[in-house]
């Protein structure tokens, strides 16, 4: 195995890192799968695409208005799609639907507006490669990998040290203890959304850039998800190493097999995964409440 | 061996020793009461001898049979039959259909006749039926077998809890505070009920109960619990009067 | 009849089939299937290739289609229906974009991107319209059987379901093979009726589509499914020029109804005899609970 390949899928594993933490904070908070996390994604980095489009700016201007974006695409998503379901105390059914029915909402917009077109976005580095001795490596996998692990270490920070990561972790615990406990669950859940949207629209514009942006690229979001079970559903320590592990055996996969073989080897490697350990690397154990 | 053999056993979650060297031994007929503050970790027991969680050490036998690590559903189709403290029955079913979802196990008719009205499904069905209505008529409710569950009293709930349960066909019956949230009345009905189901079936009981009226008046012996060791058991006389269960439970009412 | 009504029906027909096993599987059982069409391009392509390669008779091609498709289903459950229901549509959702990457890739024998062609175009409005008939007819049958039963009582509480014996894990097991095998006939039909399958129709969007509709008329009426999916695939067929508002459309309605009348325009009605005879007799219908299926 090359160093290029190496440092290609860890560079691939930290954007999953992105798309499966982001994933992984709502399911611990609310305990559903979010499937509207893919479309947050593509629309938020279509609407970085058009509101600078010819603005000729740089990668973190254009990170910053998606991140915003995504932001707030995932505030609307929690008022429209979730708060009422939560209120209700209504089953987590209503949940799945809910968020794939906002996936589809969002999705077709970002249709209306682009179309089926694929765009790309302006070359944000001069140089395309670094050489390091034999090896050339492509100096957006550097940066991706860069302000992917920035951007982690921030979000561990904020779960780790600080009030909100506490309340949030009280509120994954027990959110009608955490009630009681003068928590404000509605303010939380809100700020879990404005993270994950923010995860999402960082994650959008790399996966953007690496493949270029269409209105289906949030299907994408399948290998955040897959990386999530393999880490441990809900845990968002698991979700980065699975993301890590899934970025690298893909990319190995991927210059053996070629691209439509290595999808289903990794989907294979994933059901392998859940028939010896469903509880994923992390070991968290969510099995539905007894 | 008696029909139902608990034999010492422990279960923790976590630093929580919720049952420590629990034993017990029913035969079919008898009543026996467990009884203890909350927290004492009488539901656990329930939960571990029906297989929700197996036990961390120790045994229990159904009728001769190593159940300690069977699977709940295999356990409950070896004749066991529950009900549980905060009842559940199934939303989206009527009250018939509640109780033909414990017989549909036991049911022999194959996925052909889950999709064709096969003569083998309508035999079956039929025997359903016919085994809800004994059973619903045993607990008082033979009228209300197409009305939904949560439009009904909550006492009128435990009954269709109760013949849930027996259509299971259990040999080891498992009431889980059956007269929580019931008036005095429904109280005198209930107890009245558990001492004629009893007869009738002739199955085994485990009651766990904090009303001492209902408790006291059923059962045959009386298993004291606190934070997951048993203190006492004997006839309700002999635990009324013990000063260890007094202190730990009984005094705390008076 | 005009051939742009036949058209949409046949096609609407095809979606009802489908929509009968996505009622089973999230209607009556609570599990969400993300890569239910991919089952439907395993049959279209399956039936379509066993037809044009190894010349079988339509009806036997069409038969080791759904076996097939159900294999592989059978596959895909075996790890994941003993797990909490959130794994099924994971994993469902990977198996989808994995099998459309395979069918893209694999360009010899599935014609790749461009398609497969020269399914000789043999099924239309009257077949399709039966088909729908029985698959519905089969549905309802289930639903009224013991694993209908079983099915919605594990799908509200799974523990309380194995304490009266009933093995969880089997039956949902169950419940996604007859889910997946009304998909695969639909995907069958689809082939033998458009005479060409290519891999873009069959993505997570249409999967959502389908539970989209099975909520939109109610997802504990096996009638309300059906309307929902009859009305939501009939009108886009319909208004060609809304194309691509369809999906805004839809999901702007389900949020909606999600958010004021969570379960669904029917609610838990369902056509039988009884139940019209009551409409009839002006006693008003069951109330409509607030039904939290927990």
């Amino acid at each position: 195995m090359s160093l290029q390949i190496l440092i290609n899928g860890i560079a691939t594993g930290s954007i999953y890192a992105l798309i499966a933490t982001g994933f992984a904070l709502i399911f611990n908070v609310l305990k559903f799968s979010n499937f509207s996390h893919g479309a947050t994604m593509t629309a938020s980095a279509f609407v970085a695409y058009f509101l600078l489009e010819g603005a000729g700016l740089g990668l973190v201007p254009t990170l910053l208005v998606a991140a915003a974006a995504g932001a707030l695409i995932a505030l609307v998503g929690e008022f429209v799609g979730f708060r009422r379901i939560l209120l209700n105390h209504s089953s987590a059914t209503y949940f799945f639907v809910s968020s794939i029915t906002l996936g589809t909402l969002y999705e077709g917009l970002v249709t209306i507006k682009a179309g089926s077109n694929f765009f790309n976005f302006p070359r944000f580095f001069s140089t395309p490669t670094i050489n390091i001795g034999a090896q050339v490596i492509s100096t957006s996998d550097v940066v991706m990998f860069c302000i992917s692990m920035v951007a982690l270490l921030i979000l561990a920070f904020i779960i780790q040290k600080t009030r909100l990561g506490r309340a949030l972790r009280a509120i994954s615990f027990d959110r009608d203890t955490a009630q009681l406990m003068g928590i404000n669950s509605t303010r939380i859940i809100q700020l879990t959304f404005v993270i994950s949207g923010v995860l999402a629209g960082i994650a959008g514009v790399f996966l953007g850039i690496k493949y270029t942006l269409y209105p289906t690229l949030g299907s994408l979001v399948v290998k955040g998800f897959i990386a999530s079970v393999i880490g441990g559903l809900g845990s968002l320590t698991g979700a980065v190493i699975g993301a890590v592990l899934l970025g690298v055996v893909e990319t190995i996969l991927l210059s053996l097999l070629g691209s439509g073989y290595s999808t289903i080897a990794t989907f294979a490697i994933m059901l392998v995964f859940l028939l010896f350990r469903p509880q994923g690397i992390a070991g968290s154990n969510v099995q539905e409440k007894a | 061996m008696a029909l139902l053999e608990v034999k010492h056993i422990y279960k923790s979650f976590g630093g929580v020793k919720a049952i420590q060297d629990f034993s017990i031994e029913a035969e079919a007929g008898e009543i026996h009461g467990i009884i203890g503050p909350n927290g004492a970790g009488k539901t656990t027991i329930f939960n571990t001898i029906s297989g929700v969680y197996p036990a961390d050490q120790g045994q229990v036998f159904l009728d001769g049979k190593d159940i300690t690590h069977l699977e709940q559903y295999k356990i409950t189709r070896l004749g066991m039959g529950r009900t549980f403290q905060n009842i559940r029955l199934f939303s989206g079913l009527t009250v018939e259909e509640n109780v033909m979802c414990a017989f549909d196990p036991q049911s022999r008719y194959s996925v052909l006749g889950g999709l064709l009205p096969t003569p083998n499904r309508r035999r079956e069905e039929k025997r359903g039926r016919e085994l809800c209505a004994k059973y619903l008529e045993a607990v008082g409710m033979q009228d209300y077998l197409q009305e939904r569950p949560e439009n009904l009293s909550y006492g009128m709930q435990r009954r269709i809890e109760i013949a849930r349960a027996l259509m299971c066909e259990p040999k080891i019956l498992l009431l889980d505070e059956p007269a929580a949230g019931l008036n005095p009345t429904e109280v005198a009905e209930l107890t009245e009920l558990i001492g004629r189901i009893s007869q009738q079936f002739g199955f085994g009981i485990l009651l766990i109960e904090h009303r001492l009226e209902l408790v006291m008046n059923v059962s045959h012996k009386i298993h004291v619990q606190n934070f997951g060791e048993t203190i006492a058991v004997g006839t309700p006389e002999q635990v009324q009067h013990d000063p260890q269960v007094i202190e730990a439970y009984l005094g705390k009412e008076e | 009849m005009s051939a742009l009504i036949s058209n949409v029906l046949t096609q609407v027909f095809i979606t009802l089939i489908a929509v009968a096993g996505v009622y089973v599987l999230t209607g009556l059982t609570g599990m969400f299937s993300l890569g239910q069409a991919a089952f439907m391009a395993i049959g279209a392509y399956a039936s379509g290739l066993l037809v044009i390669r190894a010349h079988l008779p339509i009806p036997l091609a069409m038969l080791l289609a759904v076996l097939l498709a159900t294999v592989v289903g059978y596959l895909i459950g075996y790890p994941v229906v003993r797990l909490r229901r959130d794994y099924i549509s994971l994993v469902t959702l990977g198996f989808g974009e994995a099998i459309a990457a395979l069918l893209n890739r694999m360009t010899t024998l599935t014609g790749g991107a461009s398609g497969l062609t020269g399914i000789p175009r043999t099924v239309g409005l009257g077949v399709t319209a039966v088909s729908a008939v029985i698959a519905i007819a089969l549905v309802a049958s289930f639903k009224t059987s013991k694993y209908g039963r079983q099915c919605i009582a594990l799908r509200g509480d799974p523990l309380a379901a194995q304490a009266m014996g009933i093995n969880v894990t089997r039956v949902k097991m169950i419940a996604f093979l007859l889910s997946v095998a009304l998909t695969a006939y639909s995907g069958c039909l689809y082939a033998f009726y458009m005479s060409y399958v290519d891999p873009s129709g069959f993505g997570w969007k249409k999967s959502a589509d389908w539970v989209i509709m099975v909520f939109f008329g109610g997802v504990n009426s096996l009638t309300g499914s059906t309307i929902g999916a009859f009305v939501l695939s009939g009108l886009p067929q319909v208004l060609r020029s809304l194309q691509n508002y369809r999906y805004v459309i839809y999901a702007v309605l389900v949020l909606i109804i999600l958010n004021f009348k969570p379960s669904g325009l029917l609610g838990e009605w369902e056509l039988t005899p009884r139940n019209v005879k009551r409409l009839f007799a002006g006693r008003k219908k069951p109330a409509e609970k607030k039904q939290e299926e927990v």
